[in-house]
């Protein structure tokens, strides 16, 4: 119900949006106003033949920013019915041999795509990474670098700049083949031309312990007291000067509570679900030893269970 | 052609802290003007060590002059026409100790334009000082690297520079 000029009656009429038919209507004299209005309401779908082989009403996949034309492309698909004489005849050949000029960028995405799935990673993540992707991918300083070792750092900086850090070593992980050191070396690069192209908008703070023990604990399967013992041991532990990477003073800390409660976790599993080898959890364990008292929350564990705590 | 030199020497600074910085390596080229068959020279000289990567060693701008100048008879006598031309230090990287522990998380924060750090890559952090084109790693220690200096004024200068940013994020224990 609305006003709106119809050009009939030559006045200011009642309106009726008609939605199933998309109309708008002068209530009176009936003139279609306007037809086909495009709904913008959120999408549905229609289940009543819900058949796998063909939806007409789709075409294609959802468009992608990132490629050249929003990811549009025609496909000769398979004649229903041939198999192997479809490849070999002209139009199988012809297929196949398209020049698509997103070939690279496509590859590129689908490999970041399956580190993304591998590490859990969020479609946030995943279309940040692809982003930062498509903005190096052209220049020339690239072409010598170790590939997997380029997106394994896109990747490592999405999670950073989304706030949800990941270690070098989880990255590693998943990416086929890059060492620590190369995906190191492969974001100071990618961080630098970033600077350069986009004028200094990149803003990654420094990682800290606090980001990765939730996650950490959960690997573990530590008690909701546990993690909020670990949480807040970590928040005191950083006024103390304690000269460790925030990785291995995290893993240190989820021994010392892990130690304190009923459910004591052996080091391997600590170190397993850190990355953190179990040397460096020790002497990690060594350096805060001391500080015990201060870091444990009076909550979680008496001064006399600190007792219990083995010395190092 | 590079230059090697051997022993350490220690220098006092003219700095009002009274922290003293120690030359660690001095980079120098000279021009001797000559073609030099660097295999005979491997082979017949003593001392001398034909690697195509630089090596070097000096401890202070003098003895790499000294070393220049030492090599370059070296040369003379085993019969090529060698001149000392063009003698220049292209590199001196130096080390101090301010003695304190510092923040480099907050240091890291505030001077965001010029620093990087990443505890996981590696512990301490690059500071690349724009105006003087060098570059410092400063540690959580309070261990300062200065390096990309073509001399001793460089270097103080640059440490005049960071001091004050140093004692700013000073880690102060409870």
């Amino acid at each position: 119900m609305a006003d709106a000029f119809c050009p009939d009656c030559k006045r200011s009429t009642e309106v009726v949006f008609d939605h199933s038919a998309g109309d708008t209507v002068c209530s009176e004299c009936g003139l279609v106003l306007e037809a086909h209005s495009i709904d913008v309401t959120s999408e549905w779908r229609t289940f009543a033949n819900e058949s796998a082989d063909n939806d007409p009403v789709r075409v294609g996949g959802p468009t992608n920013p990132l490629l050249t034309d929003g990811g549009l492309s025609t496909v000769i698909s398979k004649p229903n019915g041939a198999q192997a004489e479809f490849f070999s005849s002209s139009l199988g050949r012809w297929q196949s041999r398209g020049a698509n000029p997103d070939r690279n960028l496509i590859l590129a995405f689908k490999t970041i795509a399956t580190m993304a799935d591998r590490l859990g990673l969020v479609a946030t993540i995943k279309d940040r990474a692809n982003e930062i992707y498509k903005k190096i991918e052209d220049l020339k300083s690239i072409r010598g670098r170790n590939q997997d070792a380029i997106l394994a750092a896109c990747l490592y900086i999405a999670c950073r700049q989304e706030d949800r850090p990941r270690t070098v070593k989880e990255i590693c992980s998943v990416a086929n083949g890059a060492t620590k050191k190369e995906i190191g070396r492969a974001k100071e690069f990618i961080v630098k031309q970033l600077e350069v192209e986009m004028g200094q908008s990149m803003e990654m703070g420094t990682i800290h312990a606090g980001d990765f023990l939730r996650r950490f604990c959960s690997h573990l399967g530590m008690t909701n007291q546990a993690v909020k013992a670990a949480q807040e041991a970590v928040q005191k532990s950083e006024e103390l000067d304690i000269r460790r990477s925030p990785i291995s003073i995290a893993a240190a800390i989820i021994y010392m509570i892990t130690q304190l409660s009923d459910d004591k976790k052996p080091l391997k599993d600590i170190s397993l679900a850190t990355g953190v080898a179990e040397g460096t959890i020790r002497n990690s364990y060594k350096d805060l030893y001391p500080y015990s008292s201060r870091i444990i929350p009076t909550s979680f564990a008496k001064e006399e269970d600190l007792k219990n705590l083995c010395s190092p | 052609m590079a230059d090697q030199g051997s022993q350490g020497k220690q220098l006092l600074s003219r700095h009002p802290s009274g922290v003293v910085f120690t030359i660690q390596n001095v980079v120098s080229t000279v021009n001797m003007d000559c073609k030099l068959d660097l295999k005979t020279i491997a082979l017949l000289a003593r001392n001398s060590e034909y690697n195509p990567k630089v090596c070097t060693g000096a401890k202070s701008e003098q003895q790499s002059k000294l070393a220049a100048r030492k090599f370059a008879r070296i040369v003379q006598k085993l019969g090529f026409p060698a001149k000392f031309k063009d003698f220049k230090i292209q590199n001196m990287l130096s080390s101090c100790d301010i003695k304190f522990p510092i923040r480099l998380e907050g240091l890291s924060y505030s001077h965001d334009a010029f620093c990087s750090y990443e505890p996981e890559i590696f512990p301490g952090l690059i500071y690349r000082m724009r105006q003087s084109r060098m570059v410092l790693l400063i540690f959580a220690s309070g261990k300062i690297i200065l390096t990309g200096a073509k001399s001793e004024d460089d270097t103080h200068a640059a440490f005049e520079n960071i001091y004050p940013v140093l004692t700013e994020f000073r880690k102060i224990q409870q």
